[in-house]
């Protein structure tokens, strides 16, 4: 960024309208016809347009200093106002409740900038004056524009030096879990108890203006986190493993116990007429030897099959498990032949440990030879009687069997026993045998999107399965005492290490004393000095040292706004932003050597937060924020009109925003890409609801959009245009709000409260579609100001079904998928808006999307004081090429991240 | 009015007596009917309990010349004890002789703000405003459980379908403490039931002294914190403080009931994974646990918010409960053919399952006590919205409470025959309009409610005074 040039307003002025003059081409009616063919080239186009990246456009820090320009303004802009805009917004008459006569011009300490600032974003957007209003010439609309601009840039950085906004605030709740879980290196779901937290007005649920902290709460914090601890810690010699070695023989031999039986009553049945005995056992052997589907054993000598049995009753299927630890015995010819969707169940009875690795292997083979190897996902679950149930996936990632039938492999899943929630209840209090039953069992399902079934043989659970003792976990927190080292000594050992990192800070030694005093305290109530210091570090996370992000703490003399975090709390900010964590050890280090702030080494450490796994939570917290996921969470499709409609589907749905997000924040892409795309991420299902061919399985993956697909990009996806919709139809004015809300970042006025009623009761409008009953109710004059705003860029989606399908009838007549923009732009179908953004409005979206990126990234909304900060990372963004992980770097060299 | 007797001694004579007496029947927690059981209001446990089930959305006020107002009005037609109930609030027709409905009351702060803003002051009768700052101030319920002390467990059950605290003007909770700082309510069943039934330390003793001296440090460090902080800062720092403050009281709390064992009753019968795809038997399982934790005496003190206001949420999707995809639409839809019809059968639904409740109640005798549960139980059911988002002539009804003096059987109609109705047109929206004739402050009835509980509060938000007749 090159330094700052003090210059006098006049030229600034001329730099800024020369910046502005971009978008003063009244949209582009002109453009529209003679369109250029392709979307790349409009996009191209469009760059041109922007006034970050004009050539003459250097973004000079603006003169703050001096004051707010009334002269100017009484000289230059009100004449034009008074010619343009008063006679709907003056004296006379004040449309929309807006005078323009009244509101102060002072932007530095008046009260209607917020007023100024849509007046500036209408005459911007071309929205006013209204096409058959008064005229505005392009020069005067330049000259507003202009001063507009220029003196919101002023009065921000002026504001920004002198005002407080604070990012001060608690971890939210997933956060919180996640800081949990990577401080101490257990997985658990530590925020179960917590309350939900609230979202803010834009869907962000990590704003420092929402979350508070109720008195509940804390306690919830404390048990939390010694639950935690207690997890993490390990007391005692290492505990007897149990060992469940199951083979498929011995699984089936109730199934042939049952075949048997059959076979026994028909022959009875025929005493009397060996023939017919014969005929009949013949016929019942036959059927034994049919695929009965599902799950089933197959003995392999014989070609028996029968269906793998279960029921609770009695526990009766409970396998009994050995403190003894035997091998793999060798492949038997009993297999169980688990086929897509279903599941082989080994019933375990009560002794599950309560904590510990579950360690499950199991030897299988993929039963056919060719096309894609199925997976198997680890359940668990448990009935104790008819209506006390529970079954829940385990396993985090699948296990793809690819061994061919003929060479068997073995596979593993080890999952945390802690992990697993709810157990069940009546465990330790009921025996085994009795109802409700106390037994538990695993599950190995198939997990369907193949047609090749599983063999497997043998299944092995083992449990406590640990491999070191003590477990990493322990010894991170408490390292071995050294002979003859008093407890207080070892205390303070364990406070000094494990302080700094929870805390994300060094820590002062009166710090470290308070603590030994608690220690001292608390070391009379317990039995155990490891027990007494659990309580002591339990206390360290429920501290605000620990809830508690960015303190504000300022120096003497110095404006909040400008104060810049020290290398801790920017440490802090960078996890909390990208990880949605806790720093880890290395930006702990350099934090400590106060390197952090280094633009080179915080450049290298963004991009080794952006490949750790742990980035993954940015995609999935951001996007599901800023985009509002909850609305297709929550969506209920009627069954009836989308018979293709699934809970897979909807999965897919959920997950494409993210993984298309990840796939921008990989590579680096445009985030023009949002707007349109050449490419989609997706998988077999959504491939499928798309009409992509060629793409199979559940992993998301880079495709190029086929020629002549209306894909590509976000807006067109299926799980926006669905949750967008009402589970029966498309609805035009969501998917408008919403884009305008969260794409555009230009939220209509706020919306009646109510969706327009339109009488249904009236034969005509009946027959109605929806877009026409909506083009009708927009004749009110009441309605006609707004939704002209808004209703023709939900139109624009038309041809996207409540599932977002694509469609080319509605009702039985042609989808119209065009509309009017109150300032006289027409959106014509989904290609045509995607012109319309990419051709006219680059510089709006990038900067919004700037806009929500440092909301995000800095958990408090963002105000009227950062706008010439955000002004200056769109520019560079821009110039740039507008990609994602260059936004993030930007935002995060900036001055806006790095200071309070 | 309120005997004096000392809480904590009264109330430990008759937990063991309790405890006795209903172990047994515990274990079975969704007990069959019991029948009648005779009503002696001379007498009584003096246990007094209350509970608020509060809805969102309002209720379906058609036009008089509409067709559907006789059969779908949620108000009754008539007044005083000559009324008849219409097909949205029939359900309750058994407990005519146990129930007040109320018209005609509102708060008056918040009348002119639209009323998606306004379940946050149902119980509170604040100035919560329509935007910018935001103040509330203490709930109904908290005055009551405060007056209680010590005499339960827990001082009150704080539950919502949307769980936590919501935001401002959007609370998905109705209980608010005495700063007026909302208390975040519980939506997960288990983990109501677990909060309630299920002992998590072995050794309280220690577990309570540890706590304290944890306290003390985190007070501490939290102190120290706030001596950093801006102004700006410390004043949202305040809770955290506040927090710490709270826990010390409960911990307290909870050492002094330390001696007396938690009741006995497995979660079997009950069905507490159950969620919303089962939204009937979601709504049951809540009212039943509030059912078993005042069988239990936990405690005395309920609110359950059935829904947050303007949809969007778990608690949308109850309508499916009647066939409906999603609960606030309904409130919309009433000018589409059948509307008021759909909005009726919704609201019928959520009064059918508060009957079920206090039939339940009723059919349970009160443990050491005379006449039933639902004689000691006050049960207030409203929203704070009428028609098409109008915050005026909330729709209340005052169920059980016998033993405490309530006139039930009645009507009190104070809106008269001009309740404002309708669909709306798609103009001015009702709650913007100008009213000539203002509602009686509904806080008058709070006054009355606090006064039947033995608190004796007047004014409650600014009001004084309680209603005559009931």
């Amino acid at each position: 960024m090159p330094p700052p040039l003090m210059l006098d307003t006049t030229t600034l002025r001329r730099i800024a309208a020369v910046l502005c003059a971009g978008t003063l081409s009244l949209p582009a009616q002109s453009e529209i016809q003679d369109a250029p063919s392709s979307l790349d080239e409009i996009r191209r186009q469009g760059a041109q347009k922007s006034r970050y990246l004009a050539p003459e456009a250097g973004t000079p820090e603006p003169d703050a200093a001096s004051g707010p320009d009334l002269e100017g303004f009484a000289r230059d802009i009100e004449p034009i106002l008074r010619r343009s805009c008063y006679e709907c917004h003056g004296p006379d008459e004040d449309e929309g409740g807006v005078r323009l006569d009244e509101m102060d011009p002072d932007f530095f300490a008046g009260e209607d900038v917020d007023w100024w600032l849509d007046v500036l974003a209408v005459l911007t957007n071309g929205e006013m004056p209204p096409v058959d209003g008064p005229k505005l010439a392009d020069e005067d609309r330049a000259r507003v524009i202009d001063w507009l601009s220029l003196e919101t840039q002023r009065a921000s950085t002026n504001r920004r030096a002198s005002r407080a906004h604070s990012s001060f605030r608690r971890l939210t709740r997933y956060e919180y879990d996640y800081a949990l879980q990577d401080l101490l290196g257990v997985s658990y779901d530590f925020a179960a108890d917590l309350p939900p937290d609230p979202a803010s007005e834009d869907g962000f649920r990590n704003s420092s203006e929402t979350l508070h902290i109720a008195g509940s709460q804390l306690r919830t914090y404390l048990d939390a986190g010694r639950r935690a601890l207690e997890l993490a810690t390990v007391t005692g010699d290492r505990p007897t493993p149990l060992q469940w070695s199951v083979s498929m023989r011995d699984l089936a031999a109730r199934e042939w116990d049952g075949q048997d039986q059959q076979l026994d009553k028909v022959r009875k049945q025929h005493e009397g007429d060996p023939a017919k005995a014969q005929e009949e056992v013949d016929k019942l052997l036959a059927r034994f030897r049919n695929p009965p589907g599902g799950t089933w054993f197959e003995d392999a000598a014989s070609g028996r099959k029968a269906r793998q049995s279960w029921g609770y009753n009695g526990a009766s299927y409970a396998r009994k498990p050995s403190e003894e630890l035997v091998d793999l015995p060798a492949p038997s010819d009993h297999v169980a032949v688990v086929t897509p969707n279903s599941s082989l169940i080994v019933e375990l009875g009560d002794r599950v440990p309560e904590r510990g690795p579950l360690r499950v292997r199991f030897r299988a083979s993929r039963a056919d030879g060719d096309g894609r190897a199925p997976r198997v996902r680890l359940m668990f679950g448990w009935q104790a009687s008819n209506d006390s149930r529970s079954l829940i996936e385990v396993s985090e990632e699948d296990v793809v069997v690819d061994a061919l039938p003929d060479a068997p492999a073995v596979y593993t899943f080890e999952v945390p026993i802690s992990r697993i929630y709810p157990r069940n209840l009546v465990r330790g209090v009921h025996k085994l045998g009795d109802l409700p039953s106390p037994s538990e069992y695993i599950r190995l399902a198939h997990a369907g999107g193949t047609s090749s079934p599983v063999r497997i043989d043998h299944v092995e659970i083992t449990a406590p399965a640990y491999d070191t003792w003590p477990p990493a976990s322990h010894t991170r927190i408490f390292p071995d005492r050294k002979p003859n080292e008093g407890e207080q000594k070892y205390a303070r050992r364990v406070l000094e290490g494990f302080l700094p990192r929870a805390w994300r800070r060094s820590v002062t030694k009166q710090e470290i004393t308070q603590k030994l005093a608690l220690f001292r305290r608390v070391r009379a109530e317990c039995e155990s000095l490891q027990e007494a210091l659990v309580e002591v570090l339990a206390t360290t996370l429920a501290s605000p040292n620990f809830l508690y992000v960015t303190a504000s703490d300022r120096k003497e003399g110095q404006a909040e706004g400008a104060a810049p975090l020290t290398d801790a709390e920017l440490a802090t900010r960078l996890a909390v932003f990208l990880w949605c964590s806790v720093p880890d050890d290395e930006l702990l280090a350099l934090a400590a050597e106060e390197r952090l702030h280094e633009p080179e080494v915080l450049a290298a450490q963004v991009a080794r937060m952006r490949a750790d796994p742990r980035a993954r939570r940015f995609a999935h917290h951001f996007v599901h924020q800023w985009l509002n996921l909850e609305l297709l969470e929550f969506l209920q499709v009627d069954r009836k009109l989308y018979r293709n409609f699934d809970a897979k589907l909807k999965a897919a749905m959920l997950a494409e925003p993210v993984a298309f997000f990840d796939e921008l924040l990989r590579a680096d892409r445009s985030v023009l890409d949002v707007v349109h795309a050449d490419f989609a991420v997706v998988n077999e299902r959504l491939a499928t609801h798309y009409g992509f061919e060629g793409v199979e399985g559940d992993d998301f993956r880079v495709v190029p959009v086929p020629a002549n697909a209306p894909r590509g990009g976000l807006l067109t996806q299926a799980g926006i245009l669905a949750m967008n919709s009402n589970g029966e139809d498309s609805h035009p004015i969501k998917r408008a709000v919403w884009l305008m809300e969260r794409i555009l970042n230009d939220p209509p006025p706020p919306p009646p409260p109510a969706v327009p009623e339109i009488d249904l009761a009236d034969p005509e409008i009946a027959k109605m579609t929806l877009k026409q009953r909506l083009e009708d109710h927009r004749n009110h004059a009441a309605c006609m100001s707004c939704h002209s705003k808004i209703d023709p860029w939900g139109f624009a989606f038309e041809n996207f079904d409540a599932v977002g399908a694509w469609r080319s009838e509605v009702r039985g007549q042609p989808v119209d998928a065009s509309g009017t923009l109150f300032n006289g732009q027409t959106l014509d179908g989904v290609d045509g808006l995607k012109r319309f953004l990419l051709g006219d409005r680059q510089d709006q979206f990038v900067r919004g999307m700037v806009e929500k990126l440092a909301t995000f990234a800095l958990g408090r909304p963002l105000v009227f004081e950062d706008r010439a900060a955000l002004d200056r990372i769109t520019a560079e963004v821009r110039r740039n090429g507008d990609g994602l992980a260059t936004i993030v770097t930007t935002l995060v060299q900036s001055d806006l991240f790095r200071s309070r | 009015m309120q005997r004096n007797v000392g809480a904590t001694e009264y109330a430990s004579i008759d937990r063991r007596r309790f405890l006795r007496g209903s172990a047994a029947a515990l274990a079975l927690p969704c007990l069959p009917s019991l029948g009648r059981v005779p009503v002696s209001p001379a007498a009584g446990s003096g246990i007094k309990r209350f509970v608020c089930v509060y809805f969102p959305d309002g209720v379906p006020m058609p036009l008089r010349e509409d067709p559907a107002f006789q059969e779908w009005s949620w108000f009754p037609h008539g007044s005083g004890r000559d009324f008849q109930l219409t097909k949205v609030l029939d359900v309750l027709e058994p407990l005519r002789s146990d129930m007040t409905i109320v018209s005609g009351m509102s708060h008056p702060a918040v009348r002119a703000v639209h009323g998606h803003s306004n379940a946050d002051q149902f119980l509170t009768g604040a100035d919560t405003g329509a935007v910018g700052q935001y103040r509330n101030s203490i709930s109904l319920d908290q005055l009551f459980a405060a007056h209680l002390g010590e005499a339960t467990r827990y001082s009150s059950l704080v539950m919502s379908t949307d769980g936590g605290t919501g935001t401002p003007r959007g609370a998905h909770t109705v209980s608010f403490d005495r700063k007026g700082r909302a208390i975040p309510a519980e939506h997960r069943p288990r983990q109501i039931f677990e909060s309630l039934f299920v002992h998590r330390d072995g050794d309280a003793a220690r577990r309570a002294a540890v706590s304290g001296s944890a306290l003390d440090d985190l007070l501490a460090d939290a102190r120290s914190l706030r001596s950093s902080l801006s102004e700006h800062d410390r004043e949202a720092f305040e809770e955290y403080l506040d927090a710490v403050r709270e826990t010390e009281q409960k911990m307290e709390r909870a050492k002094r009931w330390q001696r007396i064992p938690l009741p006995k009753v497995d979660g079997h019968g009950l069905d507490l994974e159950v969620g919303m795809d089962a939204p009937r038997a979601y709504f049951q399982t809540m009212l039943d646990l509030v059912h078993l934790a005042f069988r239990t005496d936990s405690t005395r003190v309920a609110t359950y918010q059935v829904g947050r206001e303007n949809g969007v949420g778990h608690s949308d999707h109850l309508a499916k409960a009647v066939g409906f995809p999603l609960a606030h639409q309904l409130s919309h839809d009433t000018k589409n053919p059948g509307g008021w019809k759909n909005f009726g059968i919704y609201c019928r639904f959520l009064a059918e399952e508060v009957g079920r409740f206090a039939q339940k109640l009723k059919d349970t005798p009160e443990p050491g006590g005379d006449g039933s549960m639902l004689d000691h139980t006050l049960i207030l059911f409203g929203s704070a919205s009428s028609a098409f988002h109008l915050s005026r002539n909330y729709p209340l009804v005052l169920l059980g409470g016998k033993s405490m003096g309530f006139r039930h059987g009645q009507y009190l109609n104070f809106i008269g025959d001009d309740a404002f109705g309708g669909s709306w047109n798609g103009g001015t929206e009702p709650w913007q309009r100008e009213f000539d004739k203002d509602d009686v402050p509904l806080a008058k009835l709070y006054v009355t409610m606090l006064q039947k509980l033995g608190v004796e509060t007047d004014p409650f938000a600014g009001v004084t005074g309680g209603i005559d007749g009931l």
